[in-house]
């Protein structure tokens, strides 16, 4: 498994956006109903997710390699 | 109807409602198992009632089959199974993946989907409706299964990966990241 990510981050990006905006989700009100607090706790768990999903992956090229 | 022409009976599950429906040629010169009043000689009150259904299809019809339309569901779902032999060998190293990280990996990482649904859009059916389309999109039913058989074998080195997983939890990070940019937490 490469560095490069399956499916190209613009993609799912437009993916979800167009999903959210379909569904009547306006981000910019999603944006202020948010509390700072949550906002910041959120942010914390997606870090600490995206450090353990890099974690796995390099274990994988590790194991890959050998 | 003549699709189910060898079929006995089939049902469609209407949401809440259920009928059933007979195919006619295929009971023609036979006595007919259901319980409608003009041709054959049951009486009950609940012509093709649920249970019935049930009964007539593990009784006298193997052919039945169930058509269904309504809710569609999307399962991220995986599963990974491996089956190694060794037989009549000797001297043979096995390497396997361990894949119990990666999955508490991929089970957080739908977790924090759903929350940041959670938390960003308050309407209940407007959530779900957005978690199921994410869903739907990234398809993530995926099943591996491996067998592998060793036999009269010497001084092998057999080598096991699954590459599935990774990939999974590589495009459900991506779709995370995606959701939160969007709501401007990152």
């Amino acid at each position: 498994m490469s560095g490069q990510p399956p499916i190209n981050n613009k993609v799912v990006e437009v993916l979800v956006k167009s999903v959210l905006s379909k569904n009547g989700v306006k981000a910019d009100e999603v944006k202020r109903s948010i509390p700072e607090e949550q906002k910041k706790m959120l942010r914390e768990m997606v870090e600490d997710l995206k450090r353990q999903v890099e974690e796995f992956q390099q274990s994988q090229k590790e194991e890959n390699s050998e | 109807m003549s699709v189910f022409r060898n079929v006995d009976y089939y049902d469609i599950d209407h949401g809440r409602d259920r009928y059933s429906y007979f195919d006619d040629t295929a009971f023609e010169g036979t006595r007919r198992n259901c319980g409608c009043g003009d041709h054959c000689g049951c009486k009950s009150s609940h012509e093709f009632s649920n249970h019935q259904s049930v009964e007539s299809n593990f009784q006298s019809n193997n052919d039945a089959f169930e058509l269904q339309d309504g809710a569609q569901l999307s399962w991220m779902d995986q599963e990974s199974a491996e089956v190694i032999w060794v037989k009549e060998s000797c001297h043979i190293k096995v390497n396997t993946t361990d894949t119990q990280i990666g999955v508490s990996l991929q089970a957080a990482l739908q977790l924090a989907i759903a929350l940041v649904l959670n938390i960003s859009i308050a309407d209940g059916q407007q959530r779900d409706a957005v978690s199921q389309e994410l869903t739907q999109q990234f398809n993530m039913a995926q099943k591996n299964k491996q067998k592998i058989l060793i036999y009269n074998t010497k001084d092998a080195n057999v080598t096991t990966k699954d590459t599935d997983l990774a990939i999974n939890i590589q495009l459900m990070l991506q779709v995370l990241i995606a959701l939160v940019l969007l709501v401007d937490i990152l």
